[in-house]
């Protein structure tokens, strides 16, 4: 029997209606009375298939209906149109054995109560889901081993760092061993260290449980670490669904170096590359340069001009997608 | 039903962990607790130096009636407000989603999501009360008024329940809707003395629009021998079909929040 796949999604719609006024007092009074609505269109027909244990990155700029996407895909939301099915069921059905095969993860949520130590949010956890004490506790020894948890959950969660906060948010959404995982933004937020950390976590996880996982991220180096195979939404839309390599490839065969000169000269910049946003703050300007051309560009910026500071950096995800996309 | 005792006995162990960690609070309100009952029993004691009856009502029944109120008073203030503003927050903030998430009753999971555990001392205080009335009141309670007394409690605060369920799920229309309970909250205190002793109107209110006189007075009304086998079915009914009500808003308010919310 052919294995079928984890996640099914067929001509997935939702459309809003969205409140709108103009600014100033007077426009506030009459929309008081009068209301004026617009349909939005969070997600427009997005089909996809994922197959159990895969990783899959979920990208798009904000507002493209990524978390809405995920929220029907958990169950959290009613789709105004097409199917979905996660492990055989339709998500908003709602029905008990799904919400205890899944989790919804999201980065900017609290899932554990602030005042008292993620372990005693634990044993909650543990009565909702009716988790056996001994796979309780084996499942909790695995992620201490995995995430160093054993200080932490001791500690009332409102005293933990948000790296630490993360951990434990993460401990607590995946005690019941969910077969799939949604995770919104898993490493929001985060320092660099406590991001890799997380997204090794994540690695090892899927490695070990055979879990299929589909999350979204701002931060390139997750979708990069975790996911071999992306899907891009813009406005609702699927744009791209396919390697991550072939992605790179086709819309981001670009890095951006960025330069602060010394003198207040105006100094072409389009000699080099593409001029990109520059940064106020920091007073760097940014090109766009082809990756294959990096060395070779840099060479000249420092040979040519009175370079102060010098970065390269991959363009961020959001432009990126926006340029292939919009541009 | 083992489950869910189990879930709230592990509710019940989080919260009492969560009242220890916050010592001083737990122990003002314990005696905060003793002197407004001391009030309670003053202002009483002052009302039955003046008068031998209330609205009928001897001094041991008003005891028991004052039990009674505490009761009700300790279940909200236990339970339902707190749960209230864990609730309110938790849609603002979208924690809700979370609650939803979880493979067991979400009505179940916002009603006992928060419980002040020291408010169990409160609950046996009103026990105290009512016992105490009860033999003051002297004869004439018979077993089947007993009975007929703890059922009508039980379905009044099943009733109360009801209305606290509709008047928090109206949230999930409005979204910001904080005040949602300060009608309850505010007619709640009508419970202490017999509804009979009210005007009219304010009789109406409390026994129709906001019912807190079904748990209060009536109960003790069916402890006086006031109300017969057939009346205590009809309120059994009442709070059996509150109930139902009360369950079907909630789903289609979880329903409204699933459509509406991003």
């Amino acid at each position: 029997m052919p294995q079928s796949a984890a996640i099914t999604v067929e001509k997935l719609s939702k459309t809003y209606q969205v409140s709108e006024r103009e600014g100033g007092f007077s426009a506030a009074v009459r929309s008081f009375f009068k209301r004026t609505y617009r349909d939005v269109r969070a997600v427009d027909t997005v089909s996809f298939q994922i197959e159990p244990s895969e990783v899959v990155g979920f990208l798009g700029p904000n507002g493209a209906g990524k978390t809405t996407t995920l929220k029907m895909l958990s169950g959290l939301l009613h789709p105004t149109g097409g199917q979905a099915r996660v492990l055989g069921y339709t998500p908003w059905e709602l029905k008990r054995e799904y919400l205890s095969s899944m989790t919804l993860v999201m980065g900017q949520r609290n899932r554990l109560s602030w005042d008292i130590p993620a372990a005693d949010s634990f044993l909650l956890n543990q009565a909702i889901y009716r988790l056996p004490d001994a796979d309780f506790k084996r499942t909790l020894a695995e992620l201490d081993e995995l995430l160093d948890l054993k200080e932490i959950i001791k500690k009332p969660v409102r005293n933990l760092s948000l790296g630490e906060r993360m951990k434990c948010e993460l401990a607590a959404g995946l005690l019941h061993r969910p077969k799939v995982l949604f995770l919104d933004e898993p490493t929001i937020g985060l320092d660099i260290t406590a991001q890799v950390r997380i997204r090794e976590f994540l690695k090892e996880y899927n490695r070990r449980s055979g879990a299929t996982i589909l999350l979204t991220s701002h931060y390139m180096a997750d979708v990069t670490a975790l996911c071999e195979r992306v899907i891009i939404i813009h406005q609702g839309k699927l744009k791209y669904d396919g390697g991550l390599n072939d992605l790179a490839r086709k819309i981001a065969p670009f890095k951006l170096i960025g330069v602060r000169l010394g003198d207040s000269a105006a100094h072409d910049l389009s000699r080099y590359g593409k001029p990109a946003q520059a940064d106020e703050e920091s007073e760097m300007s940014f090109i766009e340069v082809r990756a294959d051309q990096v060395t070779l560009v840099t060479a000249r910026l420092l040979a040519d001009l009175p370079v102060h500071d010098i970065t390269i950096t991959d363009p961020p995800i959001e432009s990126v997608i926006e340029q292939a996309f919009n541009g | 039903m083992k489950n869910t005792l189990c879930l709230i006995k592990v509710f019940l162990q989080v919260n009492l962990q969560m009242s220890l960690a916050y010592r001083a609070d737990t122990v003002i309100n314990l005696l905060l607790n003793l002197m407004w009952l001391g009030w309670e029993l003053l202002s009483l004691s002052i009302i039955f130096s003046n008068t031998k009856t209330l609205g009928g009502w001897g001094v041991g029944e008003l005891i028991t009636l004052l039990g009674v109120f505490r009761l009700v008073n300790t279940l909200m203030a236990a339970l339902l407000w707190p749960a209230t503003e864990k609730f309110n927050a938790s849609v603002r903030d979208g924690s809700m989603d979370y609650t939803l998430l979880q493979p067991a009753n979400s009505l179940f999971l916002v009603t006992f999501a928060r419980i002040t555990v020291w408010r169990i001392w409160d609950l046996v205080l009103a026990v105290i009360l009512v016992v105490a009335g009860t033999f003051m009141s002297g004869a004439g309670t018979s077993p089947l008024s007993l009975l007929y007394f703890v059922v009508l409690t039980l379905s009044g605060v099943l009733i109360i329940y009801s209305l606290w369920v509709v008047l928090i799920a109206l949230t999930f229309w409005f979204t910001k809707f904080d005040n949602n309970v300060t009608i309850l909250a505010a007619l709640l205190d009508a419970g202490r003395y017999p509804s009979t002793v009210y005007p009219a109107w304010l009789r109406i209110i409390v026994t129709f629009v906001v019912p807190i006189a079904l748990a209060t007075t009536v109960p003790v009304q069916a402890l006086r021998g006031e109300l017969g086998g057939q009346q205590v079915l009809i309120f059994l009914a009442v709070s059996a079909a509150s109930l139902l009500v009360a369950s079907q808003v909630w789903k289609y308010g979880i329903r409204q929040y699933s459509g509406a919310s991003s």
